[in-house]
């Protein structure tokens, strides 16, 4: 039996795109290659489902880090979706490092379903982001 | 000559007696000097009742909403900002533009009654008067004048919009916008972007740790229309009811997103905040980040437009990591 | 409370390897709402399935959360499992713990905990998921097809022979298209007249094929399976009926104007067919130039037509017809030259683009298929071909490469060289591009055995000297400036999307690149679909192709009309938006971001005390949404909610993985 390995162990929230970026994921499965267990995946059909106050919501009941990741731009399954994701995104991430959250905190990434090696290097690169950062206290309830 | 006063009620008198409207929204006077709240006339005879002075901040245009539906035509005094929410309420389809006939109020600035207040210090003001640059404050030891451009509403030193951008009569020649607005729009938000990350939170942290959750900022705000508003609704439950700091904070970050790319920057958030938060640096934020990323725009302007949220162009750039 | 089950599957070793089973149900057992929990070591296999629906009945289960492989491998068969138990198929949840767990993290420990939680969070969906029904709907089993070249031609063919009928409606008073006014086709050479209008006549005579000449889509409403198309029928000035087609009109009239299918190097009259073999082979009244229509004298025409087919009165006709689903085959333009003017197009008579030279090579064209230089009359010796006018070219002409023209160049250098004996052809290129089957081959016929001399270089300037024309260049192989004194020079013009393209785009909700060229579905795996279903794509509409390319594209489209009509009727997606009319505001903001044209606006009723208002809200077609939940987010007050994708149940799922 494993141990658990000692210090901070960051909680990802990762909203994915059912066509291009949770495709990445499996692939990244099926090829088995390995990234660390703090992100957990939601599932949406695409990346222009996903509203700000999800995100607001995760950092509120104790997520270390949010991402949102669709299709890259022109290849989406519904045409315009991600278009209107990199609008509304680009517009929510300045507010929030405006704010005073880290940009690391948030992000956005475009992942295709063929990249499954970009999508276990982004989760790689984001958990050592966080972990480095440490708990995210801000934005979060006080229960 | 005709005074201002009067040239609105001239105007309001004429539209009821000849049947063109059967109500005029516009400003009267209360119980105190500083206020001059919406005054809604039915009868030509009540016309008398309307007045322009230093303190018709309010804007009319919101108590369309639930006054539309009972008259044929309403004519309603509005300001270059006022003419601008309707131009929201246009865009949001809340309003047909032929239910309305507005009456547009080149205004020059509107008076902060306290600033006016903190120059009396101990001293009873019974009335302020404006006659062009100049601000007459009657106290009870005698009348005092003032340079009006000294005790304008912050959000006034700002506009760019003085005049209505839409209406259908004016009341009286346009004016200038004061020098330096273009100059003074961003600074406070480039000032809070200067700030070290932490310090914006703590900044941030400050502010909205006054705030009481009243939801004034969203009542005052034309942009603010909806029906039921998203933070109202009980299942889903978007923010708890409790007092926690983070449902405050969600509720303002939303708030603000709810508006980026349809604010028009009338400062009503801000002003009506019975806590004082700087709302107007976060609306601003999001209108220079749009203005930068996907073109100038300015809301309010044209009810034709697209608002840069609604619509998009292939070359967009993005503020993340698009490799 | 809902009766939730929770299944666990060990995929063998691929999941229980890496997840502790038994501590998993163990956490599971304490989730709210789980009032079953079991395990199988092949979920999918039907041991497994059965233990689900079993269980179902036994546990009087009414969600089912599955923790298995990716939903993208089992969700369809999994819901069919529930949907047999007699369960709504949405009652269903997967968690993802194989590709997203088990797969990727070793430590057993960290996997468990994280499948622990991919579990509750498939719970915390699944106890918010409601049942959704797809609704069934009938299909008009008529085809459209719009554009009579041979994109469309062979669209309306494949769907006609499959026994469905076809509207093929055509802006001009014949089908046939560019690849009628063509002389040869590469890389074979075969006459493109004598394999076209054999097509063309079997368009005529099929049973199936409804042929709609001189027409133009007005309107179209409706969505797949029941499109409702208002078709313009433009006044002929002809009756279709008693024309027979006998010509002594055209013979007669006295108005000549420049012929569009010459290319303008011959006269047509005001009273014509385009071209001989023009089907159908009756003519029609060009108003705008006929002395009648002009001037109010003459009816030459209707004097000497013994069938007295000729009817000035006619009007433009509005018909609406009723289709399933539409093939657009509009074709191309080429491109306007007038940011040119270093080449003398237009300025030097024998300064001629591609399309002109092919007239001029075609038996039926205005030379008898003789090449003559337009100025006079004689036969070329020396003949300049200029490549990618008006493409790659980012400065002022298509970004793009048109695809087609360094074939065509061969072809026409191999002509010319056959036509004209001893003349010889110089290509100026910045690439050969031929990729293709026997393409490349064809390419090297062309300067191996035809002579034709390929220079690699912009022309920078084309200019008369005395009666001949001077090609000034840089040879860029070698550095070195060329003049070549020529007798003709023939422009490669490049090939644009139609210029009303847009306009029909916005008619049937499809869009355009940035050059107006239609997009295709998806480039790749959907390249005749449109992303607004039942319209699909031919041809060069689409982007520049070939004659093959077109035709295959245009076989393609059919197949998937054919497979549409084939159906008795069709399901709706069930994922679709939804409105909540409590809510919605009606100020359209949904709207605006649907890619579909799915959403419109609608009227409703409402009492307040003694008065009934009208309120407007949104109203989502459920036929032409695909759910892609754009408009979720920009509905402020969260009036538009996408089933199977709730806000409830996306907050349920974030509040649960943040437990």
């Amino acid at each position: 039996m494993s141990v658990k390995p000692e210090g901070f162990e960051p909680l990802i929230v990762a909203f994915c795109c059912n066509w291009c970026s949770y495709a990445g994921a499996d692939l990244a499965g099926t090829s088995r290659m390995a990234y660390p267990t703090n992100v957990r995946i939601i599932r949406v059909p695409c990346s222009s489902r996903v509203n700000p106050s999800f995100i607001i919501r995760a950092f509120q009941r104790g997520a270390d880090a949010v991402l949102v990741a669709g299709c890259h731009p022109g290849d989406c399954h519904y045409h315009s979706g991600n278009f209107f994701t990199r609008r509304r995104f680009t517009v929510l991430k300045q507010m929030l490092e405006y704010m005073g959250i880290e940009p690391e905190r948030f992000q956005v990434r475009w992942i295709s379903g063929s990249e499954g090696a970009k999508f276990a290097s982004v989760m790689n690169n984001i958990t050592a982001e966080v972990k480095s950062l440490g708990p995210n206290r801000k934005l979060r309830d006080a229960r | 000559m005709m005074g201002q006063s009067e040239k609105l009620q001239k105007i309001a008198a004429e539209a009821l007696e000849q049947g063109q409207v059967t109500m005029v929204l516009g400003w009267c006077k209360k119980d105190f000097w500083w206020q001059a709240p919406v005054a809604f006339i039915t009868d030509p005879a009540s016309a008398a009742r309307l007045v322009w002075d230093p303190f018709t901040v309010y804007n009319p245009v919101k108590y369309l909403l639930d006054n539309h539906h009972c008259h044929e035509k309403i004519g309603v005094f509005v300001k270059g900002c006022d003419s601008r929410a309707v131009n929201r309420l246009l865009q949001d389809r809340r309003l047909e533009r032929e239910k309305v006939v507005l009456f547009g109020v080149p205004c020059d600035g509107k008076t902060d009654a306290a600033k006016i207040k903190a120059a009396f210090p101990g001293r009873k003001i019974s009335a302020v008067s404006r006659v062009d640059e100049k601000l007459l404050v009657d106290t009870d030891s005698g009348t005092e004048t003032l340079p009006a451009a000294g005790y304008l509403l912050d959000k006034c030193q700002t506009c760019r919009h003085p005049n209505p951008v839409v209406y259908d009569v004016l009341a009286w020649e346009k004016v200038e916008p004061r020098p330096g607005v273009d100059d003074a729009r961003f600074v406070r938000v480039a000032a809070v972007e200067q700030k070290e990350l932490e310090e914006r939170y703590a900044y941030w942290l400050r502010q909205f740790d006054r705030c009481l959750r009243c939801f004034a900022c969203r009542n005052v705000c034309a942009a603010c229309n909806c029906r039921t508003c998203i933070f109202d609704q009980a299942e889903p439950r978007w923010i708890g009811k409790a007092s926690d700091l983070a449902d405050t904070l969600n509720y303002q970050i939303i708030r603000a997103f709810h508006v980026a790319g349809r604010c028009f920057e009338c400062g009503e958030c801000e002003r009506v905040c019975p806590a004082d938060i700087p709302l107007q640096e976060l609306n601003r934020k999001l209108i220079k980040d749009i203005n930068e990323y996907f073109g100038e725009y300015e809301a309010g302007l044209d009810p034709n437009d697209k608002p840069p949220l609604g619509t998009y162009r292939g070359e967009d750039p993005a503020g993340f990591d698009e490799s | 409370m809902k009766r939730i089950g929770v299944f666990l599957c060990w995929c063998g070793s691929n999941i229980a390897a890496t997840v502790d089973i038994e501590e998993t149900m163990a956490a599971a057992r304490k989730m709210p709402g789980v009032v079953y929990v079991d395990h199988n070591k092949y979920t999918c296999s039907e041991i497994g399935q059965a233990m689900i629906r079993e269980a179902i009945a036994a546990h009087r289960l009414d969600r089912v959360v599955i923790g298995s492989c990716s939903p993208r491998m089992h969700e369809n068969t999994f819901r069919k499992t529930v949907e047999a138990a007699g369960l709504n198929p949405f009652y269903l949840e997967i968690a993802n713990i194989r590709e997203q767990c088990s797969w990727v993290h070793k430590d057993k420990l960290t996997a468990t905990e994280k499948a622990i939680s991919l579990i509750r969070t498939a719970v915390a969906k699944a106890a918010r998921s409601e049942p959704l029904f797809s609704t069934e709907m009938s299909i008009e089993r008529r085809a459209l097809v719009i554009g009579g070249g041979i994109a469309g031609i062979q669209a309306a063919l494949d769907i006609a022979d499959a026994g469905f009928e076809v509207d093929l409606v055509e802006k001009e008073p014949s089908i046939g298209g560019r690849m009628a006014q063509l002389d040869k086709t590469f890389p074979t050479l075969d006459c493109s007249a004598c394999i076209l209008t054999p097509k063309m006549v079997d368009v005529a005579q099929h049973g199936n094929i409804n042929l709609i000449t001189y027409s133009e889509v007005e309107k179209v409403e409706g969505f797949v399976g029941n499109f409702t198309v208002t078709i313009r029928n433009r006044a002929r000035s002809v009756d279709m009926e008693k024309c027979t087609g006998c010509g002594d009109c055209y013979a007669k009239c006295p108005s000549k104007v420049d012929s569009e299918f010459e290319m303008g190097l011959a006269k047509r009259r005001a009273i014509y067919t385009p071209f001989p073999q023009a089907v159908p082979n009756k003519p029609a009244i060009d108003r705008a130039n006929c002395r009648y229509f002009t001037s109010g004298k003459c009816k030459v025409c209707q004097k000497v037509c013994p069938a007295g087919a000729i009817d000035y009165e006619q009007q433009d006709q509005l018909v609406e017809k009723k289709y399933g689903a539409i093939v657009v085959a509009t074709g191309f333009d080429t491109h306007k030259l007038d940011n040119y003017g270093e080449y003398a197009y237009g300025k030097h008579p024998d300064v001629i683009t591609s399309l002109e030279f092919e007239r001029l090579v075609n038996a039926s064209g205005p030379t008898g298929g003789k090449i003559l230089r337009p100025s006079n009359g004689q036969p070329p010796k020396n003949v300049a071909f200029i490549q990618c006018v008006g493409s790659r070219d980012k400065a002022k002409g298509n970004p793009y490469c048109a695809k087609i023209c360094c074939m065509y160049t061969a072809k026409h250098a191999i002509l010319l060289s056959e036509k004209v004996p001893g003349a010889n052809a110089f290509v100026f290129y910045i690439d050969v591009r031929t990729p293709g089957k026997d393409y490349e081959e064809f390419y090297n016929r062309a300067y191996e055995e035809c002579g034709a001399t390929y220079i690699r270089g912009n022309v920078s300037k084309v200019f008369p000297d005395g009666d001949k024309l001077v090609v000034r260049s840089v040879d860029a192989l070698s550095g070195a400036l060329v003049e070549l004194v020529v007798d003709m020079v023939v422009l490669a013009t490049s090939v644009d999307a139609r210029a009303d393209a847009r306009e029909l785009a916005q008619k049937l909700s499809i869009t355009t690149n940035a050059y107006n060229f239609f997009n295709e579905a998806h480039p790749k795996l959907r390249p005749v679909e449109t992303q607004t279903a039942g319209v699909f794509l031919a041809g060069a509409c689409q982007g520049p192709k070939d004659i093959p390319d077109t035709v295959a594209q245009a076989s393609a489209a059919a197949v998937k009309v054919v497979s549409l009509l084939n159906k008795e009727s069709l399901l709706s997606n069930p994922t679709v938006a939804e409105v909540d009319i409590k809510l919605c505001s009606g100020d359209m903001s949904c709207l605006a971001v649907c890619p579909y044209g799915a959403i419109a606006e609608k009227f409703i009723e409402e009492r307040h005390g003694r008065e009934i208002r009208k309120r407007r809200v949104a109203e989502v077609n459920t036929a032409l949404c695909q759910g892609c939940g754009a408009c979720t987010v920009a509905c402020r007050p969260g009036a538009i909610n996408l089933k199977g994708f709730t806000n409830e149940q996306i907050l349920a799922e974030v509040d649960a993985i943040c437990l």
